[in-house]
């Protein structure tokens, strides 16, 4: 796709631009994924976000090593490794390091980086629960990031600024939306490796062009003829899936299965809902990125996002469900233990786990099992 | 008539009146628990191998953890309501919902109870471990095994499923996805006492009352839960009642660790983490049999410290560990055959305890206590903890023995030495272990590093005098 294309050469550029922008006195915003960093506040303050979402490489994580036990998740001890490094491009050109903590994991990388390195990190809560004075704990600290946003970019953050990025962030997720649902379809238009390196792209692109380049692959794959899908149909879901991390999306498909709909905390952004751009706006924020949100495994309890995954294999009608977790990350672990059971009870399709710490030699292993399990399926 | 757990109870410290008059009660619950003659005859040599049993209080302290273990195992068939409370527990609640409710509840945290007893004193929590494995928390995968211990516990049918168990969600993520899966597994109602670990390094011992209020509010709602599920309420009085009751305890606990402060050390950390954990397992037995048995032990080692024998030579080096064992207490022993004086850091160095904030609900005055002491919302209140406890102590090596299956205690790996050996030079070994589960981090498999760490600082402190 010439479409898709055009995004990778963006994305080549992205490090020349960002020195350009910086060059010109724009801050550069770097935050953990997770979907709890509201993007809104980081445009509409005039600095450039973008979301430190790299891993699948093991090296780094040796680099790691020398700061932190093993005992920790995987991307969560790659992200250590290429802060300490000093000399990774987007650690190095960041202003300001935003981490919202949603477990101790993530918690490692904002203690491990501020002891260790000069980045200036700016941590923030999000609870576990939904309830009332939840809601109010994540909307406080979404409160002292945008007043820290301010302090570094030396811009106020005006309701008018505010409203234009809920705008144009809102106008992205429902693009993604859209293109996301038409694999609802017998025949799936998009490859899920497609889709997701838009997704990923969607992390560091600048937002307009971003929009553009979703509108133009929602007009091409409603116009396109359909090839015809031939492999199970494959919900893939998980803990992390990184930029870089694409050894289980290449082994699915080259054991002919079709990775239909996607769910994970981090790497691929929440776009089902959109803010609401009217009223107390820091209140639609906290609404939507926390309050209304399908949450990860690390809420307890972790029931609605168990209920969102039955309800996305019924909608995308899978024949297997690929669990997919990071090492060390306990709250996937265990709801793996009991979900495959709700699972066959409610949609009578199987699941498989797979657990990765980005070695090189998983990969033989995991293809064995991966195949196993679609061949499985087939029967 | 004699007992096939006769010999064994009393060298738990039981008398043969006691026995007699709670063989049935015994009984049962050794029935329930698997325990056969031959684990008695085991546990005798077991006990006396790694407790200091010659003296009266320690016997008191094993009773006491027995006398908890009965009652737990056997507290639904004896008609009682089950509350569970998870670990690191908040201090006060379990003990004021125990106050509340009285007689017809049974509140502890029980992995902490079949720790101390199955594996303490009868060396048999293996098989526990391995149901906890066998059902959702599998090994390999650095998941808490005092949570497998709760797992396996209930899988085996050994401890009751409770009415009502309250995560530990303010600290780490793990107990509480254990606890919702085994809401999930055996259907007890659930509630998670959420808080946010979120203090920018640096961030202590301030911290903002938003998360005050949070914390305060989950406390609250617990609070409220415990009346709708149990039918008691814990209110202020409640709370000031429970806190009363505690005292004799709390000053028992604390002067004994005022005295294993004496040179040579008088007893071993193993008896001393004893006596310190069974008011954070228990609200139970901890309240009646606890300060009696501790200020016996307290009369034990006055009388060692006055004699100036110790489990030691005097002038080896002085070392804390964060926690001794809990289920192992041959590891304790292993480090002070090394030729260390093992010392337990006292809660009462935590930072800035003094200092109280006027709060509007109890929920919100249990929180802020909670929060100051550091560890609940930030990795630099436990560095900076730890360095002050080195500093008071006047130690000459910290033994930073992290859990590597606990996150946030995983975390400090590297960079709590780096702190504590660049702010005070006092030398630290961080030594990854697991102080439930000891199969993989046995006595013999930490040894040759403790040995060379005490090896290293006896050499220190010789240059240090030369």
């Amino acid at each position: 796709m010439k479409i898709l294309d055009r995004l990778s050469t963006h994305l080549q550029n992205k490090l020349v631009d960002l020195m350009r922008a910086k060059t010109e006195g724009r801050k550069i915003i770097g935050y953990t994924p997770g979907g709890y960093l509201p993007e809104e506040l980081v445009l509409a303050s005039g600095a450039i976000p973008i979301c430190l979402v790299r891993g699948g490489d093991h090296s780094v994580l040796e680099l790691a090593g020398a700061y932190i036990c093993r005992w920790i998740d995987t991307f969560c001890r790659a992200q250590i490794g290429y802060g300490v490094s000093g000399d990774d491009p987007y650690y190095s050109i960041i202003d300001l390091l935003v981490i919202p903590i949603t477990d101790n994991h993530i918690r490692a990388i904002s203690d491990v980086l501020d002891y260790n390195t000069d980045l200036e990190i700016f941590p923030f809560g999000v609870p576990h629960m939904k309830e009332e004075s939840t809601l109010q704990y994540y909307r406080y600290g979404i409160t002292t990031l945008k007043e820290k946003l301010e302090e570094v970019t030396g811009v106020e953050i005006t309701e008018a600024k505010l409203r234009d990025a809920i705008a144009l962030c809102n106008h992205e997720r429902e693009l993604l939306r859209e293109i996301s649902l038409m694999r609802r379809a017998q025949q799936v238009p998009i490859r899920s490796k497609d889709f997701i390196s838009v997704c990923h792209g969607s992390h560091l692109a600048d937002k307009y062009f971003m929009v553009e380049i979703l509108e133009s692959l929602s007009k091409e794959l409603k116009e396109q003829a359909f090839m015809p899908q031939k492999g199970p149909r494959i919900l893939l879901t998980g803990s992390t899936l990184a930029v870089g991390d694409y050894r289980v999306l290449d082994l699915i498909e080259a054991s002919g299965g079709v990775v239909v709909i996607e769910d994970f905390a981090e790497g691929i952004s929440p776009y089902w809902l959109s803010v609401e751009p009217d009223g107390d706006l820091m209140q639609s924020l906290a609404e939507c990125y926390f309050m209304k949100r399908i949450p990860p495994a690390w809420f307890r309890p972790g029931r609605e996002r168990l209920d969102f995954l039955i309800k996305l294999a019924k909608d995308f009608k899978v024949d297997g469900v690929i669990w997919y977790q990071l090492m060390y990350r306990e709250s996937y672990k265990t709801e793996s233990y009991y979900f495959p059971k709700r699972l066959k009870e409610e949609v009578g399709v199987p699941m498989h786990t797979l657990e990765s710490d980005y070695g090189p030699s998983e990969t033989e292993p995991l293809r064995t099992r991966i195949e196993t399990f679609i061949e499985t399926i087939r029967r | 008539m004699s007992h096939y757990y006769d010999e064994m109870l009393h060298l738990c410290g039981f008398e043969d009146e006691e026995i007699r008059r709670e063989s049935s009660r015994i009984e049962r619950a050794f029935q329930k628990l698997g325990l056969e003659p031959e684990d008695m005859e085991k546990a005798q040599g077991w006990v006396k191998e790694n407790h200091e049993v010659e003296l009266l209080g320690v016997r008191r302290i094993l009773r006491a953890w027995l006398l908890e273990l009965f009652d737990l195992v056997l507290a639904r068939e004896e008609g009682k309501k089950v509350v569970y409370y998870g670990f690191p527990s908040i201090e006060g609640p379990g003990m004021a919902i125990k106050t509340a409710a009285g007689d017809g509840l049974y509140c502890a945290c029980p992995d902490a109870i079949l720790c101390h007893t199955l594996g303490q004193i009868f060396n048999k929590l293996t098989p526990i471990l391995e149901a906890g494995e066998q059902n959702g928390l599998p090994p390999g995968h650095g998941l808490c095994s005092l949570q497998q211990v709760r797992n396996g516990g209930m899988a085996k049918g050994i401890i009751p499923v409770p009415d009502l168990v309250t995560g530990s969600s303010y600290y780490c993520d793990m107990g509480s996805k254990a606890d919702e899966l085994m809401h999930e597994k055996y259907g007890h109602r659930a509630i998670y006492v959420d808080g946010s670990m979120d203090s920018k390094w640096g961030e202590f011992p301030k911290y903002p009352q938003e998360r005050v209020d949070y914390f305060g509010n989950q406390l609250n709602k617990l609070f409220a839960t415990v009346k709708e599920v149990v039918g008691v309420e814990v209110n202020r009085e409640v709370w000031n009642n429970a806190m009363a009751t505690g005292i004799d305890l709390a000053r028992a606990v604390a002067q004994l660790q005022q005295l294993v402060n004496a040179d040579p050390m008088p007893i071993s950390s193993a008896e001393v983490e004893l006596a310190m954990m069974l008011p954070a397992a228990s609200t139970g037995r901890a309240r009646s049999e606890g300060p009696e048995a501790i200020n016996m032990l307290c009369q034990d080692v006055k009388q060692r410290v006055e004699k100036g024998s110790g489990v030691v030579e005097k002038g080896v080096p002085q070392v804390m560990t964060f926690l001794p064992s809990f289920s192992d207490p041959s590891i304790a022993h292993m480090m002070e055959d090394t030729g260390l004086a093992i010392k337990v850091i006292p809660a009462s160095l935590s930072l800035s305890l003094d200092e109280t904030t006027p709060q509007s609900t109890l929920g919100e005055e249990i929180a802020d206590r909670q929060l100051k002491m550091g560890a609940y919302h930030s990795s630099f209140g436990v560095v900076k903890i730890v360095e002050n406890a080195v500093r008071v102590l006047k130690l000459d090596g910290l033994i930073w023995s992290y859990l590597y299956n606990c996150r946030p205690l995983a975390m400090t790996s590297h960079f709590l030495k780096k702190w504590v050996e660049e702010t005070t030079g006092i030398p630290t070994l961080a030594l990854e272990m697991d102080i439930y589960d000891s199969r993989n981090y046995s006595a013999g498999t930490l040894r040759t590093k403790v040995e060379a760490f005490a090896e290293m600082l006896r050499a220190r402190k010789a240059m240090a005098k030369a």
